[in-house]
């Protein structure tokens, strides 16, 4: 600790003694701030008062169609982070054994899901199967489900769009479809097609709710 | 479709979006400055070629940038 504190000005005032004294210490601890600092730009920042920025809207390319007239939303839960390297080698995984498609009750019935169903989850880039959950949660015409289990894989769905300015991945807008799994014999899905050939209609939209 | 537009092209046109409300210079000015300050140089090489080629898909605002990056 005291290697850390000679060598990291916000530090400086770091040692084992004071730890042991105040239990717990946040930076910046040195000689302007002896017992650390719990909460940093009280007043002001370092360049002054923060600086707002309007930006204008940029709105997503993604769009739902026919083909993939859903909505689907990624996400974590609390008990598992991002693809569970670390969380899954717990017990946390009782509590999330698996990642589940969550929907709502009219866009199951339509499609002849159950609670506990297997089902595809598919969208012009990709598919996965998974169990689905029917959840008063969603809205109609979003799905849901995590990413943190690898067997999953819901990356392989998501788009490769990304935000322009900070790059970070569009995880909660993908059109996609989903289906019951039929585990024998010929299902009754389209075959798969390279594209989407399918032409864009007038009032696709990617809120378009679809019951 | 959508997925299959090469990202550089789409992301310059999304800055353009951003952007294009700026008056006069100062709009291709602030993309120039965007795609020079933060892309890797690969994607800019990209986008540079595509404008060489005939700049197809592309906001005006980005080729105008682009004039400037040169």
């Amino acid at each position: 600790m005291d290697e850390i504190a000679s060598v990291t000005p916000t530090f400086t005032g770091v040692s084992f003694d004071v730890l042991d004294k105040l239990g717990s210490v946040q930076w910046p601890c040195n000689a302007s701030a002896p017992e650390g600092t719990p909460v940093m730009h009280v007043d002001e920042f370092v360049r002054g008062k923060g600086r707002f920025v309007v930006t204008a809207y940029v709105p997503t390319n993604e769009r739902s169609t026919r083909r993939f007239p859903l909505v689907l939303t990624t996400g974590r839960i609390l008990s598992q982070y991002n693809v569970g390297a670390q969380t899954r080698r717990t017990g946390n995984v009782a509590w999330h054994p698996e990642d589940i498609l969550e929907l709502h009750p009219h866009d199951a019935e339509v499609r002849g899901i159950t609670d506990g169903a297997l089902v595809t989850l598919a969208s012009r880039v990709g598919r996965t199967t998974l169990r689905a959950e029917i959840s008063d949660r969603m809205p109609a015409g979003v799905v849901y489900t995590t990413f943190h289990h690898p067997v999953t894989g819901a990356n392989v769905v998501t788009t490769e769009n990304s935000d322009w300015a900070t790059n970070c991945p569009e995880y909660k807008v993908t059109a996609v479809q989903v289906g019951l799994v039929h585990p024998l014999g010929r299902g009754d899905e389209e075959p798969e097609r390279a594209g989407d050939e399918e032409p864009e209609r007038a009032g696709d939209d990617v809120l378009t709710a679809v019951d | 479709m959508t997925a299959s537009v090469p990202p550089e092209r789409r992301m310059a046109n999304d800055i353009a979006v951003n952007l294009g409300h700026l008056p006069g210079e100062s709009a291709a000015e602030a993309i120039a400055g965007h795609i020079g300050r933060f892309w890797d140089p690969r994607m800019r090489s990209r986008l540079l070629a595509h404008v060489d080629a005939g700049a197809e898909g592309l906001h005006p605002l980005v080729i105008a940038a682009v004039r400037l990056l040169r």
